[in-house]
């Protein structure tokens, strides 16, 4: 989910528009998420309260991933907490720039998410930062909690959802995730590299292992960009 | 979903949120190369999934309308269209695309 609009500007204050497209971008993530998981079939309830207590797409998407190739319940639960390091990264930066007190501090670090950190982190004082984390915040939950009721009442209802393109949603939606990532040259880099070793690895070994082993696309990344940097320096 | 999930990645998802602000963001100050790895994990895992997503099913390699559909939410990623939009735009492409 991009934070483009918001993150253009130096030094960002949430307006309602920006509230309201934080929520805009949680809904149809949370929509699309349910629809998806009743579709794998989860029941409306499980799935609901699923999306309820680990609130994140990825994680989710990237277990069903796992599964739907046939993969092993372990395989497909290491998968879903391995794309979620993003949260744990997303708090590395955070949480510094926050007021003292370590109760505030927990609070808001363990609502990191991609958008609400990239422009908390912009503000200058930590009591700015604080104030819009947690108004981007709550633009999330809103958002987030109307969508996967929605896409709970609609994912009962809907039918057919290949006919409808649903799944290609979820791999669109994943890309949207990361797009930030992927605009810088060393993320870019990672991802390309991790993506050709899940093709390459897939027809091959155990379900959920291409996943777990696109790790080595952070390996190829560094090492192709130490490269770089040296060859620069030897010109 | 199972129950054991469910629960397994709560505690995954959260947890990894605590250990990032108050275990491992001190011990990465201390070490920026390891800083940079982390930070490039998800681009690599995530497009792993993305891949298994749209080329296959199940563990046999296929090329059909979801590679479309996912190639039109790349372009709209790339030039900064909302969240709703991306999304949309990868259905509806591949929705067309199996109706002819």
């Amino acid at each position: 989910m991009s934070a483009e609009p918001v993150a253009a500007s130096p030094a960002p204050r949430l307006s309602l528009a920006d509230f309201a497209t934080m929520a805009i971008t949680f809904f149809s993530l949370g929509v699309t998420l349910q629809v998806v998981l009743i579709d794998n079939g989860t029941s409306a309830i499980r799935a609901f309260v699923a999306s309820s207590v680990i609130f994140s797409a990825t994680s989710q998407f990237a277990y069903l991933a796992v599964k739907e190739a046939g993969g092993g319940e372990w395989a497909a639960i290491i998968a879903g907490i391995i794309v979620a390091t993003r949260f744990g990264i997303l708090a590395v930066s955070l949480t510094p720039r926050l007021p003292t007190g370590t109760l505030r501090r927990v609070a808001a670090s363990l609502n990191a998410f991609d958008p609400n950190v990239a422009i908390a982190v912009q503000q200058p004082t930590p009591e700015g930062v604080e104030r819009e984390f947690w108004r981007t915040t709550a633009g999330m939950y809103v958002g987030w909690f109307i969508g996967i009721a929605v896409g709970t009442f609609l994912g009962d209802v809907l039918g057919d959802t290949q006919r409808l393109g649903l799944d290609a949603v979820f791999p669109a939606a994943l890309l949207a995730i990361i797009g930030n990532l992927l605009r810088t040259r060393d993320g870019r880099t990672a991802g390309i590299a991790g993506g050709l070793l899940c093709v390459v690895l897939l027809p091959f070994v155990p379900a959920g292992l291409p996943i777990i082993l696109s790790l080595g696309g952070v390996a190829i990344a560094i090492l192709l960009s130490n490269e770089s940097t040296s060859s620069e320096e030897a010109s | 979903m199972t129950v054991l999930a469910i629960i397994a990645l709560t505690i995954g998802v959260w947890g990894q949120r605590l250990a990032g602000g108050f275990l491992v963001g001190p011990l990465l100050e201390r070490r920026p190369a390891l800083a940079r790895a982390a930070s490039l994990i998800p681009a690599a895992v995530v497009m792993a999934v993305i891949v298994q997503l749209t080329v296959a099913n199940g563990k046999t390699l296929v090329l059909d309308e979801r590679l479309a559909g996912v190639a039109v939410a790349g372009l709209l990623v790339w030039r900064r269209a909302p969240f709703i939009v991306v999304v949309l735009g990868a259905a509806a492409t591949t929705a067309l695309l199996r109706a002819v």
